[in-house]
Order: C-alpha cells, then structure tokens, then sequence
C-alpha cells in the first residue's frame, strides 16, 4: 500500500546513510599511535565492516571457513554480473499506477540495491567463527515454540487477506487462505520485538504496538555490526552508532539490579591487555536478537590490530534460547576522520509521520467498510504484499541474505525470528 | 627548567603520576572514587555524569511559582489566582512549577525581534501541543544541557562524546578538524577548543528548537557558543552565547552550574521515552482508543479522581 512506501522513507535514509559511510579511510603511513594518551589501547575512530560476509555460511561454502583468493575474485565477478542484471534503484517493476507499482516503487528508488556491493567480498565465508559450522545453534525447544506461536499468529491474520488467494506473494508464503480468524482481535502471544527495519510483521494496524520496532523507531540495538564511532576517557567508552549511543563503563563494579531492563542492556567494560571485553546483561524483552530476549548475554571483544583495524568478536550467551552460545567475528576498518561519515542522531522519531498516517490511514479503511464503500480491512494487505514481480522478489530476498551491513544484519534477524515470510 | 635531559623525564613522571591518579584514584569518606581534576593531557577534566539543578528547562527567565505546569482561570479573575487546569489537575502538587531567578545574564531579558517575541508567547499559549520535549524529540543544543535528566561527557583527547539519558540523544564534539556534515541536526555540528581551563565549543548547523517549556526558541540560523568552566572537580560553570539574527536584535548569554552525580554507583540510564510518548502522538488512530475523549486528533481529559482528606497518621 502506498503507506508502508512513505513508512520506509525514514529507514531508507539510514541506509542510505550507511551505504555512504561504508568506504573505509585509507592507510596511515606508520599507522595510529595505538594508546590512548593516559594509557588504555586506544580504539578510537569511526569504523564500518571490511568485507561482505554473510552471518551464518552459505551451504554452498558448508565444510570451508574460507576462501582462496581466486574463490574471492570469481565471487566478485559474478556479484558485479548479478547486479549489474538487477533491478537499479529508480526502475520500475510494474505498470504505472497498480497496487505493484505503488509498492515497487519504494522498494527501488530508497532501498538499498538488491545486489550491494558497497565493499568487498571477504576472505571467510561467515561472520560466526563458533560454532564451527558457521551456524546459528539450535534454538532451544522454548524459543521455537515461541517463534512457532508467532509464525501461526501471523499466518491466521493473513488467511483472509485476498492477494494471497491469487499471488504467489512473498508475504502470503505458508498462508493458507481462509475466513477471517477471530484471532484478528487478540492481542499477539509475545511481543512483536522483530528488528527488521520498516517490515511490518502483523497484518494489522489497530495500534502503534503492531508495527514494527523500525517504524516504531525503536531500532538499533545490540549487538550491532554497523557504523560505530568509538570515543574513550579512562572511566568509560561511548559509542555511537547510526542514530543511538550506548555508554560502556570500565568498572568491576556488578551489574544493575535485574529489575531494570534497557533497550541496549547493562554495559560492564574492563580492559584485558589490548582487549576491551564487555558485558551486556539486563536487556528487555521488547528486543529481539536471533530470538533472544530479555536473557541475551553478550560478551563483546573490541581489539584494533593495527591503526586502520579493528577486530569486534561478540560471543551470543543465552542457554534459554540456544543450545550453546555462539560467536561472530567482524573485521572493521577506520574511517577517514576528517571526512566523520556518521549519522549519529537519533532523528528517526522526529520525523515519524509515516506511523501516525499509517494508522490513520488503516482508521479510514475501517470507516470506509462500515460505511460500505470499502473492502473488509481482513481481506487487505498490511505486510509487503504487491511485489509483484517473484525475480525480483526473489533477487531482493538474495541480496539481503547474503549481504553484510545492516540491511542484512535486521533481514536476518527477521527471518531468524520466524514472524515474516 | 632543568635542561634537555631531565625535562622529558620529568615530564613523563608527570604523566605517569596522572596516569596512576586516574587509575587509583582517591576516595572519599564515603569510599567513592573521586575523579582527578586533571586530564592526561593537562586540561579540566569533565569526566562524569553531570545535571542541571534549577528550574531552566520550566522558563530560562525569572518566574514566579505557579499552580501547574498549564492553568486555567480560577472562580476570581484575577490572572495570580489561575488554578491547575485538567492536564496536571490529578497530579496535584507534583503537577506545579518551580519558581526561579532565571539563568538569562544582565538584564534577565531575551532579545527577541518583535515578530519573534510574539511567536514566543504564542508557544507558551500551546506548550501541551508544541513543545518537542513532550513528543521526546531529540532535545537540540543547549537545551539537552539542561533537561533535568543526567548526561554524561567522555572526554577524550581529540573529541567528546555527551550522551544523554533522554531519548538516547548524544552529540559529538570535534577538537580535531573534521568536515562540516552536509545536514542540519538538532543537536548541531560541534567544534571545540581550549581557551585557558575552558572549553569553548561552538555550534552550527542546527535545525532549531525549543529552549525552554515557556517557549523560548532559536532557529536554524542560530549561532551557539557554550563555555564549560570548571568551578570545583564536581561543579561547572556552563555558559551559553546564542546568536540569532531571525529571532534576536542582539547576541545573549544565560549561564549556570552543572553538577557531577556523586552517587558511588552513578551511571547513566536509559529515559526512552520515544516509546513512552506513543499514546501521546498515536492514541487517536487507534482502532480501539485508550483515553475514552478524542476529538479529532486534541485528547479531551475527562479527569476521575478520589480525594480523601484525613487527618494526619490517620490509616
């Protein structure tokens, strides 16, 4: 519908913004001085990811942590092949004026290039270097039978919707179509905390609740392998990522009273030689990272190798959600300073009228069936219904999943999460 | 001096000392750290959680108390008898404001254009429906200084980082030379500099804002100039120039001191209010809406309370 193409503005501008953050600094002669003034390894900088690596390895690549340089040029090739066949931003995938088009048209001209090829194709063939698989672990069986009564929940509000009774819609997959389900007037059996940026995950819009947290503008959490600027005094090291900042105290000091749950958690940094180790705790369970929740308990490893290096390995430990904790390691590379390409303020909610014309604009499809001029709001599609096109479909799907960044990172948080597609 | 041996030795024993004074640090009676009031590179160490302590985010200027933050005409028409009108009503004596001697320097009055000046009081008549601190924008320069919610600085070598409790706003400020973004922001484009023991940081590039729930307000155009003067380790002086010829005939200053939280256990926690404040914004275009008095998009309050007046220690 056209409202979800104005909903994404804001979430494409962020991408936006860190597509143009992307490009790395060049080298330094010499290199950095590596210490902080009072002492402390100095990670100081902007940094973004170094190479295109997808988080969980590809089964293509199952058996090989990397790749051999000839892999890694071949790979290349064919990306620039691939991208240069699909759809650029700005194309149109349907004609003027159908619901297709009205939706497309957001896809193409804000979103990212289905293909990205912002930066290289890396040397490993998944950002997790634990397990050794390359893989997610197991979740554990109470994980997934929540994300089971989530995927149901969102299944019974779109049986009645009616492009899914005559498309092959990526947002009608595992519908069966149906009458309404009277579970259109429940409340969802856990809170809707999927972290896909602008996705909807219900097909409902009774309220501000059954939006997404990146229409909500509730985006941005841990752990996050975005943009980051990294600024250090001896007592604690802030970051600031792409519109939020997150405070890390260097203390021994325990964590809060579990009483207190944050969007970002309870951040507790030492120092062990070069490393800077951090412990998060205390999150709420209104985020949701791979399917964890207020349980997630992050061990982060921030090391910079060189001046223009920087390692971020973060061990995901949370026995209530996986079968054993699992680590990802993210090869980040400084910035030019001078050039400070980061959009650091947390503006997204300012400029929030999508949501407010996105509900008021669901209120007038209410009134507009009672009134009988109007289709059942049931049998209308809320979600990314109108892609039309199953290639491109397809391809955009592909270029998420396989890229590196935050379009990917939140894609697949979402699928992880089981609520979508 | 001692000559071009013993000089950087000394120098190095000088930073080794302030090194060890950061990491050790002392104690205070109550067994708290204490900050050293020195940087390792020599300059007012503003290290810490800070907040306001006065009644500027109510009204920069001088102001009597008043019954509630919005009032209403009481049952005698005078304009000192108003009484709390139904938006704090049930809030009772929380739901006053604080009197104050305001923080504007020399004659406590701000320079506005006589267009601007009436645009200011027009603000104050809406502030329920205006004010962007009650929809939890990010709170812009100077005004995130003053909130009274605690920020915390990160003061590092060639930059700092204030991060802020409220709405996860932060802001940068650059010592290094670093190129102007291409958009205007709500917290600006911030460069630094040492003037003595002061760090003078000069802002541009904002978007404009409210100063104050009185209404007081910049623009775009505006010219910010903040000064932070340490008084004491635990007590800065913050001062702030505001330049703006779309509003101001001339150049202001409002200043006032800051506070180190000297709890043991200080450290910033999240106010995130973007989600507390969706009721606020969003309730109207709810299916099934939760205040029971909409008209059109204005929330008519319809106020049920029990009163119950008893004597004192009675259960």
């Amino acid at each position: 519908m056209a409202r979800r193409s104005i909903a994404l503005l804001g979430a494409a501008a962020l991408v936006a913004a860190a597509i143009v953050a992307g490009a790395a600094g060049p080298l330094r002669a010499g290199g950095a001085p590596l210490k902080t003034a009072w002492g402390d390894p100095d990670l100081q900088g902007i940094w973004s990811q170094k190479y295109q690596i997808p988080l969980q390895r590809p089964p293509r690549d199952a058996g090989k942590a990397s790749l051999t340089p000839d892999e890694v040029r071949q790979r290349e090739t064919q990306r620039a092949d691939q991208a240069a066949n699909a759809p650029k931003r700005g194309d149109r995938i349907a004609p003027r004026g159908t619901l297709e088009d009205l939706t497309g048209a957001y896809d193409t001209t804000f979103e990212a290039d289905p293909i990205d090829t912002s930066r290289p194709i890396g040397p490993r063939t998944s950002l997790i270097v634990d397990p050794p698989d390359g893989r997610i672990p197991t979740l554990t069986p109470a994980v997934q039978k929540r994300m089971r009564d989530m995927r149901e929940f969102m299944l019974a509000l779109m049986q009645s919707v009616d492009a899914c009774k005559r498309s092959q819609d990526i947002a009608c997959f595992g519908v069966t179509p149906g009458p309404v389900s009277p579970r259109r007037n429940e409340a969802p059996p856990h809170y809707l905390a999927a972290q896909i940026m602008g996705d909807r995950v219900i097909n409902r819009a009774d309220g501000p609740e059954d939006f997404g947290l990146g229409e909500r503008c509730l985006a941005g959490n841990l752990p996050s392998f975005g943009v980051q600027q990294i600024v250090q005094s001896p007592g604690a090291v802030s970051i600031l990522y792409e519109g939020w900042q997150r405070m890390i105290p260097i203390t021994s000091a325990p964590h809060i009273p579990s009483q207190i749950r944050q969007w970002h958690g309870d951040a507790r940094g030492h120092w062990e030689g070069n490393t800077l180790v951090v412990d998060v705790s205390n999150f709420t369970a209104k985020t949701d990272y791979q399917g964890a929740r207020e349980n997630l308990h992050l061990i982060e490893r921030f090391t910079r190798v060189d001046g223009d290096n920087l390692e971020y390995v973060v061990t995901m430990d949370d026995s209530t959600t996986w079968e054993r904790p699992w680590t990802v390691n993210v090869e980040m590379a400084r910035q030019d300073a001078k050039a400070n390409a980061i959009y650091d303020e947390p503006r997204c909610h300012d400029g929030n009228i999508a949501l407010k014309d996105m509900l008021i604009g669901a209120r007038m499809d209410d009134k507009a069936y009672a009134e009988g001029r109007g289709p059942d709001p049931a049998t209308m599609c809320y979600l990314l219904c109108g892609t039309g096109n199953p290639e491109y479909a397809r391809q955009r799907q592909e270029g998420r999943g396989g890229g590196a960044g935050p379009a990917a990172e939140r894609g697949a948080g979402g699928r992880a999460n089981g609520n979508h597609r | 001096m001692t000559g071009g041996i013993t000089r950087p030795v000394l120098a190095a024993i000088a930073i080794a000392a302030v090194a060890v004074a950061i990491s050790t640090i002392g104690t205070r009676t109550s067994g708290e750290t204490v900050p050293s009031a020195r940087t390792a590179g020599g300059h007012p160490n503003f290290n810490g959680v800070w907040q306001a302590l006065n009644e500027a985010n109510w009204n920069l200027q001088a102001h009597e108390a008043r019954a509630g933050a919005v009032t209403q005409p009481g049952v005698y028409p005078y304009e000192y008898a108003r009484v709390p009108a139904a938006p704090v009503l049930a809030l009772g004596a929380a739901g006053g404001v604080p009197a104050s001697l305001g923080v504007v320097k020399g004659d406590g009055q701000i320079p506005y254009t006589p267009e601007a000046a009436t645009k200011r009081q027009d603000n104050a008549d809406h502030w329920i429906d205006r004010d962007p601190e009650l929809k939890c924008y990010v709170p812009g320069t100077p005004r995130a200084m003053y909130l009274p919610y605690p920020f915390q600085i990160v003061q590092s070598t060639n930059k700092l980082h204030v991060d802020f409790a409220f709405a996860n706003a932060a802001r940068t400020i650059h010592l290094d030379s670093v190129d102007e973004p291409p958009a205007n922001t709500a917290m600006g484009f911030s460069r630094g500099r040492w003037d003595g023991d002061t760090l003078v940081v000069d802002t541009t590039g904002l978007q404009g804002s409210w100063l104050d729930r009185a209404g007081n307000f910049y623009t775009e155009t505006a010219h910010v100039v903040e000064r932070f003067t340490p008084v004491t380790g635990d007590a800065m002086q913050y001062e702030v120039t505001i330049e703006d010829p779309a509003v101001f005939t001339r150049p202001w200053t409002m200043s006032m001191p800051l506070y180190r939280r000297l709890e043991a256990n200080a450290q910033l926690l999240d106010y995130p209010c973007v989600e507390f404040v969706e009721e606020f914004l969003y309730g109207d275009a709810r299916k099934q809406q939760l205040v029971k008095h909409w008209e059109g998009d204005s929330i008519v309050i319809d106020i049920t309370r029990r009163m119950r007046v008893r004597p004192v220690g009675e259960r």
